[in-house]
């Protein structure tokens, strides 16, 4: 077929559709490879992280004996004491104090393993002598070692003892800042969100400010940091690692997400909605309290989780201002000192101790699930109540 | 009375917050990253078995970082102890006088050995000091003159050595492993190397320049992260804290230094030369107003912790002689002031 | 009595005292309005009057000497400040309370101090910057001070490490002065930063026009959210891989082609970096993109085009503003990225172009600087707050580049 301008239509045709498979085929896979990462990263922390899940526990003998109050060590025969976690024979003496009933018998009770035990158990790396495997692998055939479910990872707080040590403290100190970044930044987010929407003028002021929260929203996150230490601490007196100070400093961090996400829901309300409530006599504010703000309360949730979810994950300001250290003890208020979820991870990290690898995974497999459980929330509120102007 | 309730709950909030700064309850420690491992086990152990007192709060903040706190004067908002992995300075000791905290007390609580590991499947090397210092130095004397260091494999420094590529894991500048590594490998070497000496004179021992031209490698803090990359990398080498060997003996082992192995007895008699010493700082004036601080400082110097069988040893501190220990431990249970010149 | 606890119980006081005044002036509007006498606002509003008369004053007051103490200037023992604030808020209720009337605007009154605190909400961001700014200036003066500023910007070599021996004290003689050139650190953050969005901004926007384009809502409302996932991993976890897993695939990659790469390369962080910002450009991509008018695509369409020619000719210019805003923010993001860098290219400077060798950034280096042994007020941990204070200037600059970018678009497009 002569074709008009002497191109070949059906080539072209042909063309154009090739290039649209193309084009398809690439975003497809664009999806894919980013969802495939998703999933190798998952099955990866899943796969190391799993198996602090478990626990080893043994049975023992433990004689209360006299001696053994001075020296705990005597309370078990010489190889168990071995391969049993210090975290039970250091607290023998004490117990024999607090229970004077206990003191002169014999009792059989299952304690923590030792983490080497525990990672013989688990046949990953260890430092057992081949004695104490011996021993273990016997206990193991007569019942009296075994691996349990690891319920003191969510009970208990920090420790050098990896068999011993737990996320509690550190969860609890997340929450606490998280609470104190929420109780700053939404309220005062949403004010000055309100504000650049509904009432400012279009001045030199307005711009200065609008400018400077997209910058501040692209400041790396160490000088937040750097700012926390400067103002709260060095400047306002607040004590350093405390939640309090944690709290103010994401808080800054969260504020310009928290505003340009309240900026985009208050914009998408349709200005009829405004005009109509204006011409009904309400006051701008009486339009903005009972219309714009319940009309974008969804969207603006869905932001600030968001905003919280990424102050959650954050390290590095908080390495600052001093949270990255060993507080094994949840905190009691906002002033005391606390160490957050990232933090820990990070500390265990970096512990030369094998077995803390494995306690690393599962904390960022906790993290994770809580970051996860804070976006379904707000996918949740996004899809319940999104609405179509 | 919806907004009352509102009213009251905002109340109940701002009060909430407004519960700032008491006196302080528990001990605050900070400082150094070498020494942190060790310090919050004794901190775990005493709170553990001191039901009467809350466990210390410890910080790694880096020893300078440490001091810088330490030294901001006395009172309730200044750490009580901080950790050091280098002695403090005598500067640093000036100014906590000028700041009002006129009572130090040193602390030396043991070792920590800084080695040189490869991949276990490599074959044993031997090295020496002047090995390990030509080949992370900038400049090496050419000809009577200094020259970029021309070494580029092991076998080119020293013909006993495999003909592998040098590349060194090290610690960064920042770090004081680093400083103790310069002080007790490079200087030594440059201080009596006749070909230095004949360049630079006198100023030979103070020629301590690590190169930057590839083969040194300054790693992050994380020491876990070279373990890691010696077990891919198996042509590098890498150099830590002696607690990492310890623990992954599996997958790494350690280089001799002048046919020493780096083991426990080699680093505590000396045998093995390349270790430092650790130490922790306590401001006296707060003995008595924090309460359980002393009793801390009695724990950490017992030999249940820092002794030979003690539980620090299990998880890589190298302990004192017991002659130096039980100096040591008897002037710092009995607050002995630090002097400048003790630090000279 | 500390300044806090006396702070506190003038709080107990005055907090119970808003409420009352509250309820009464409520009430009193209340009672009259029942009499017949037409109130001028809602008597909600009356109450709010009386309640801010009684807390603004007194919180005032508290601030105010807060600061004076702060600064140095004042302290005013707290049992005064506490009666202070009390017999203030205790003032203002009786004031309050008078003013109620017919004819008395409560509404208008009670907008106007909204409105100025939410001005002044909006002027938080404003302090923020400039704490930020003071926070690290002061220290930024006196590392500049030691180093002059042109050779910190233009110096092509950062070789710090005899600034930390003079500043232990065991620099004697003849020790070379420390370099501070910045140059390699910003060639390598922006290195770094090129390496993660050229697999950040394709595979983003790609998964951004699949999504919003392609895909159907179910599958958008799965994948959006479980892309974002990828933003909240750890970047410990990003660190570590990277370093463990991608960097020796690279290395025996190469060697494959018979390059050398260093197990340190640039590529690494840079890749595993990209993977980590993908969702911050698909996401607010996808937003961008769902905003573009349904009718311009229908127009397209009715011309005879083809979805892809479509999305390409159409829908991503009009998106565009948004798009650039978007990689500019993932871009602010890679810059300050830190813990991948650490883990996976080292901390040594170095101006090359070849994404095999080791490089570093700048935020590595000012994390480094401030948590590592040296003394404190060594030119080296001074240089951090320099280094900050460029890198501050620099997003600033990104800013308002982009801001100016969008505005030009967004006259075209709207």
């Amino acid at each position: 077929m002569a074709s008009l301008f002497g191109i070949d239509e059906k080539k072209l045709l042909r063309r154009r559709r090739a290039a649209e498979t193309r084009f398809r085929l690439c975003a497809i896979a664009a999806l894919v490879l980013a969802g495939a990462f998703l999933v190798f990263f998952l099955f990866d922390i899943g796969r190391k992280g799993y198996p602090a899940f478990q626990q080893g526990e043994l049975l023992v003998t433990v004689n209360y004996t006299t001696e053994a109050h001075d020296n705990p060590y005597a309370a078990m025969d010489p190889d168990t004491v071995q391969i049993v976690s210090r975290s039970f024979t250091r607290l023998i003496p004490s117990m024999m104090a607090e229970n004077s009933r206990l003191i002169g018998t014999t009792q059989e009770i299952w304690v923590l393993a030792s983490a080497d035990t525990d990672q013989y158990m688990k046949g990953r790396p260890n430092r057992l002598k081949p004695r104490h495997q011996a021993l273990v692998d016997t206990m193991r055939q007569e019942g009296k070692a075994r691996l349990a479910f690891n319920w003191g990872f969510f009970e208990s707080g920090d420790s050098k003892l990896p068999e011993l040590a737990g996320i509690r403290a550190a969860a609890i100190g997340s929450l606490y800042v998280l609470l104190i970044t929420l109780a700053i930044s939404f309220p005062v987010g949403v004010m000055c969100a309100v504000y650049l929407e509904e009432f400012a003028p279009d001045n030199r002021l307005t711009q200065v400010i609008e400018v400077n929260i997209n910058n501040l929203a692209a400041i790396p996150s160490i000088l937040y940091g750097l700012l926390g230490l400067a103002i709260f601490i060095n400047f306002m007196g607040v004590a350093r690692s405390s939640a309090l100070v944690g709290g103010l400093t994401l808080s800054l961090m969260t504020l310009p997400a928290i505003i340009i996400s309240t900026r985009a829901a208050i914009r998408s309300i349709p200005p009829s909605i405004r005009e109509a409530a204006l011409a009904l006599g309400a006051t701008p504010l009486q339009v903005v309290w009972h219309h714009v703000l319940p009309l974008s309360l969804p969207g603006i949730l869905t932001g600030t989780i968001i905003g919280l979810a990424r102050a959650m994950g954050e390290t590095a300001p908080l390495l600052i201002v001093g949270m990255m250290a060993y507080i094994p003890e949840a905190p009691e208020n906002f002033s005391s000192a606390a160490t957050v979820l990232p933090a820990q991870i990070f500390t265990w990290a970096s512990d030369s101790q094998r077995a803390f690898s494995e306690r690393t995974a599962a904390g960022i497999l906790v993290l994770l699930v809580l970051l996860l459980g804070m976006n379904a929330t707000a996918i949740w509120l996004r899809n319940k109540y999104e609405r179509k102007w | 009375m919806k907004s009352i309730k509102k009213v009251a709950l905002a109340a109940a909030l701002v009060l909430s917050l407004a519960g700032v700064a008491e006196a302080r309850d528990q001990i605050r420690i900070v400082g150094s990253s070498t020494v942190y491992p060790f310090s919050s086990a004794v901190a775990e152990e005493f709170g553990a078995t001191n039901k009467q007192f809350k466990s210390p709060v410890v910080e790694s903040t880096g020893s300078g970082g440490g001091h810088k706190l330490f030294y901001a004067g006395v009172g309730p908002d200044t750490p009580d102890i901080t950790n050091s992995s280098r002695r403090m300075k005598v500067e640093e000791l000036e100014t906590n006088i000028k700041n009002g905290v006129t009572d130090v007390t040193e602390a030396k609580i043991g070792f920590d050995g800084i080695v040189i590991a490869q991949n276990i499947g490599n074959a044993d090397m031997d090295l020496s000091l002047k090995d390990l210092a030509l080949a992370v130095l900038e400049e090496v004397p050419v000809d009577g003159k200094l020259a970029p260091n021309p070494y580029k494999t092991w076998k080119q420094l020293n013909p006993a050595l495999p003909d592998r590529k040098i590349v060194i894991y090290g610690p960064p500048a920042t770090s004081g492993t680093r400083d103790a590594f310069v002080e007790m490998v490079v200087e030594k070497f440059t201080g009596k190397d006749e070909t230095f000496k004949a360049v630079l004179g006198k100023e030979a021992a103070s020629y301590k320049k690590i190169r930057q031209d590839g083969p040194y490698v300054p790693a992050g803090e994380n020491d876990n992260l070279i373990v890691q990359k010696l077990t891919k990398d198996t042509e590098a080498v890498g150099i830590f804290g002696y607690s990492f060997l310890a623990e992954n003996k599996d997958r790494i082992k350690g280089c001799t230094v002048g046919g020493n192995p780096p083991t426990f007895e080699n680093i505590s008699s000396g045998k093995y030369p390349i270790s430092r010493a650790l130490y922790f700082y306590v401001k006296d004036a707060h003995i008595g107003k924090i309460a359980g601080l002393k009793e801390y400082v009695e724990l950490f110097m017992s030999e249940k912790m820092i002794g030979d069988a003690g539980y620090l040893k299990t998880i890589g501190l190298i302990p004192l002689p017991a002659a130096e220990r039980e100096k040591v431990r008897k002037d710092v249970t009995g607050f002995k002031k630090l002097t400048a010149e003790d630090l000279k | 009595m500390t300044m806090g606890s006396a702070l506190q119980m003038a709080l107990m006081a005055i907090l119970p005292l808003s409420v009352l005044a509250y309820m009464a002036a409520r009430r009193r509007a209340g009672a009259d309005n029942a009499r017949g006498t037409e109130f001028h606002s809602p008597l909600v509003y009356y109450g709010w009057y009386s309640c801010l008369w009684v807390a603004l004053p007194s919180m005032g007051l508290f601030v105010l000497a807060g600061l004076l103490h702060l600064l140095h200037i004042a302290t005013v023992p707290g049992p005064v400040l506490a009666g202070g604030g009390v017999a203030l808020a205790a003032f203002g209720l009786v004031w309050s309370q008078r003013a109620i009337g017919r004819d008395f605007r409560a509404i208008q009154q009670v907008e106007g101090v909204v409105r100025w605190a939410l001005i002044g909400a909006s002027c938080i961001s404003i302090l923020i910057t400039i704490g930020i700014v003071v926070s690290v200036v002061f220290e930024a003066m006196q590392f500049f001070r030691l180093v002059s500023l042109w050779d910190f910007l233009t110096g092509t070599k950062w070789s710090p490490e005899t600034a930390f021996l003079i500043s232990t004290g065991r620099a004697d003689g003849n020790v070379a002065t420390p370099e501070f050139g910045s140059l390699p650190l910003f060639a390598g953050t922006f290195y770094i930063t090129a390496v993660a969005m050229l697999v950040a901004v394709p595979m983003g926007l790609f998964a951004a026009v699949y999504m919003a384009e392609y895909a159907s809502q179910r599958v958008r409302r799965i994948a959006k959210p479980a892309l974002e996932i990828l933003a909240g991993i750890p970047t410990v976890v990003y660190g570590f891989f990277a370093a463990i897993t991608v960097s020796p695939f690279i290395v025996h990659l190469a060697e494959l082609v018979g390059l050398e790469a260093e197990y340190t390369n640039a590529l690494a962080p840079g890749l595993v970096m990209g993977v980590m910002i993908i969702p911050l450009v698909s996401s607010l991509s996808d937003d961008v993109i769902n905003a573009v008018p349904q009718a311009m695509r229908e127009g397209s369409y009715a011309l005879g085009a083809t979805t892809s020619e479509t999305i390409r000719k159409v829908v991503l210019p009009a998106a565009l503003p948004g798009v650039v805003s978007a990689v500019l923010l993932a871009v602010s993001r890679a810059v300050g990225e830190t813990m991948i860098v650490v883990m996976a290219a080292g901390l040594m400077p170095n101006l090359t172009w070849n994404p095999l060798k080791s490089m570093t950034t700048v935020t590595v280096s000012i994390v480094d600087s401030l948590t590592g042994d040296q003394a404190f007020d060594s030119p080296q941990t001074l240089s951090a707050f320099g280094l900050g204070l460029v890198l501050l200037v620099l997003t600033l600059v990104l800013n308002v580049v982009s801001l100016v970018v969008i505005r030009k678009f967004r006259e075209q497009y709207e």
